[in-house]
């Protein structure tokens, strides 16, 4: 499990090189060389929502979100866990119900048959690449709650990670 | 129930909330549908969630803060943040109390390539705190010192909290980062001033080095070119036109990467590293983006906006006295929560009352960012405090706030002068 949950967050970590990449090839190109990218543009916001819709789903599961914690830092570890599990059968809700409301959206923009601007691909593809993302995070925030619940002592933190690539 | 009866209800639930660790996003998101759902009826409601969701994430714009985030890191795993110091020590480290001297200058170099003041902090931690120590300054001067210069990492551009606070409120992001720098600047001549008034008010507090020859101090100054050129490259680029926010941050990002591989400082891990810090502040930022957007329907059909305006406006505290209050509620929810979480959350709120009272929307930009710069290192919970001490372990908190307030002092009055000479932030945009 932490194998699958550490490949979602490589996924989004290459989505955005791969932006980063457009921008700057299509940058220089069109700068230095007077040529356009076809789609360049069209292509970085859609990358980009993939990458965010993969990288909540990481972000979730590792409990990185950007939180208050006044309360949390001066309780005791008990209230902690459960204040932790309280926090994450909400976010559980959230994403659950953003990610029945984007269906809809991936298939109406399917049924608008929605195109690229320059190359005339269907958008709807990469919306449902960046859709699978958020039904991951669904999945992973339950797999978090579960395990907040039954085995805390499997919740990695995130610097074990990047620990983990040096 | 009465749309004002609602809203003050959904206020209360989204503190009640996030006072219970639900991600702030998260919470904007929870309260501001439910909001609308309550007011309208569920399906418009559930309708505004996957539209408003999927035009924020593939909203172009908003690439800037990735973008700039991805510069930073790549400008942080580089070990530009050595050098900076390095060049700035060469030069300064023989004056009194010159090590914390050089180490704001540095500060204000890395922030020039990197818009975070908790990166900022983070990276003087490892690089100029031994150096301090080992010299024999004391260590609440030495974790001051970077206290404070760390938050110069949102104010001389690029800044991320720049960046938000113009999508938002639908200014030009370039002329904010533009407008950004001479207050910057002032912020580490006034850090420098501080720390040779506290050299002189106590001898023996802070030694001074060993002047470096000038043949050290020109090799130093080499090493430093790659900051000065991505910063050229990016702010030049953006101040002469030739490039948007989001462009200039590709390009910054782009920019960084080169010049590490060029000068075999970025590793094949160290890539990996700063790809994935990105995707973490990036979508942990977006959550934050999606929920302040969803929260927005709900201050739109509450007319939370324009109640709110009404209510100061009619205070008969005259404009300054209304931006005082402004100002007092950034430094209170500044000791509750994140920067650019603040920023995202009361902006749509506020800033009808600014554009209402006929201040500057790009000043207050700067004035915003400069009272968030001290909710980063005030007390109880200043983030950069904390930064600190999670790299510096054994380092107290109280000892932390202790060597900061004297920059406290002096970001106070920074700001009243900012507040009363707004030219200082707007001259240099005015040239654009």
């Amino acid at each position: 499990m932490d194998r699958f949950i550490d490949s979602i967050e490589w996924i989004a970590a290459i989505f955005v090189g791969v932006v980063a990449a457009d921008v700057f090839i299509s940058i220089t190109l069109r700068y230095f060389f007077g040529i356009q990218i076809p789609d360049a543009y069209d292509f970085g916001q859609l990358l980009l929502g993939i990458l965010i819709f993969w990288g909540i789903a990481a972000t979730s599961y590792r409990g990185t979100h950007i939180t208050v914690d006044l309360v949390y830092a001066n309780i005791p570890p008990a209230w902690q866990r459960a204040m932790d599990v309280f926090a994450t059968l909400v976010l559980l809700f959230v994403v659950s119900v953003q990610t029945y409301t984007l269906f809809d959206k991936v298939v109406a923009t399917r049924e608008a048959n929605l195109q690229t601007f320059d190359l005339r691909l269907p958008v709807w593809p990469f919306f449902a690449l960046a859709w699978i993302g958020d039904l991951a995070a669904v999945l992973l925030i339950a797999v978090r709650t579960y395990r907040l619940i039954f085995h805390p002592e499997l919740m990695r933190k995130p610097d074990e990670l990047t620990r983990a690539v040096e | 129930m009465s749309a004002d009866a609602v809203a003050v209800i959904g206020f209360v639930s989204l503190f009640v909330l996030m006072l219970l660790r639900v991600p702030v996003g998260m919470a904007m998101g929870l309260v501001g549908v439910s909001g609308f759902a309550y007011l309208t009826s569920g399906g418009p409601a559930l309708k505004i969630v996957g539209h408003t969701t999927m035009r924020t994430v593939t909203d172009f714009n908003f690439a800037v803060v990735p973008l700039f985030l991805l510069m930073g890191a790549f400008a942080t795993t580089s070990g530009m943040s050595r050098e900076l110091f390095r060049a700035a020590n060469a030069f300064l480290g023989h004056l009194r109390g010159g090590l914390g001297i050089a180490t704001i200058a540095a500060c204000g170099g890395f922030a020039a390539i990197c818009g975070s003041s908790v990166a900022t902090a983070a990276t003087f931690s490892k690089v100029a705190y031994p150096e301090m120590r080992r010299f024999g300054y004391p260590q609440s001067f030495a974790t001051g010192v970077i206290a404070a210069g760390g938050t110069l990492g949102i104010m001389i551009p690029p800044s991320t909290v720049f960046a938000i606070y113009g999508l938002i409120t639908e200014q030009d992001v370039g002329k904010l980062f533009i407008a950004g720098i001479v207050p910057g600047l002032l912020a580490i001549s006034m850090y420098m001033v501080t720390i040779t008034l506290i050299g002189y008010a106590r001898p023996g507090f802070l030694p001074a080095g060993q002047p470096t020859p000038w043949n050290e101090r020109l090799s130093a100054l080499k090493d430093i070119w790659a900051t000065l050129l991505l910063f050229s490259f990016v702010i030049g680029g953006l101040y002469g036109g030739l490039f948007t926010a989001t462009e200039a941050a590709g390009a910054g990002a782009g920019g960084a990467f080169l010049i590490g591989l060029a000068r075999r400082k970025l590793t094949g891990p160290d890539i990996l590293r700063a790809l994935l810090e990105t995707t973490r502040v990036t979508a942990a930022v977006f959550t934050i983006l999606i929920g302040a957007l969803l929260f927005g329907y709900f201050l739109t059909i509450t007319q939370t906006p324009q109640k709110v305006t009404a209510f100061l406006t009619g205070l008969g505290i005259g404009s300054y006295g209304v931006l005082t209050l402004i100002m007092l509620m950034y430094l209170v929810l500044g000791c509750l929560m994140d920067a650019l979480a603040m920023i995202i959350l009361t902006v749509p709120i506020i800033f009808p009352v600014i554009k209402e009272l006929g201040f500057d929307p790009i000043w207050f930009g700067v004035i915003i960012v400069m009272t968030v710069e001290l909710g980063l290192i005030h007390p109880p919970v200043g983030m950069n405090i904390f930064v600190i001490k999670s790299v510096i372990e054994d380092a107290k908190i109280s000892t932390i706030f202790y060597g900061v307030m004297p920059f406290i002092v002096t970001d106070i009055l920074r700001l009243i002068i900012l507040i009363a000479f707004p030219i200082i932030a707007l001259w240099l945009p005015s040239r654009m």
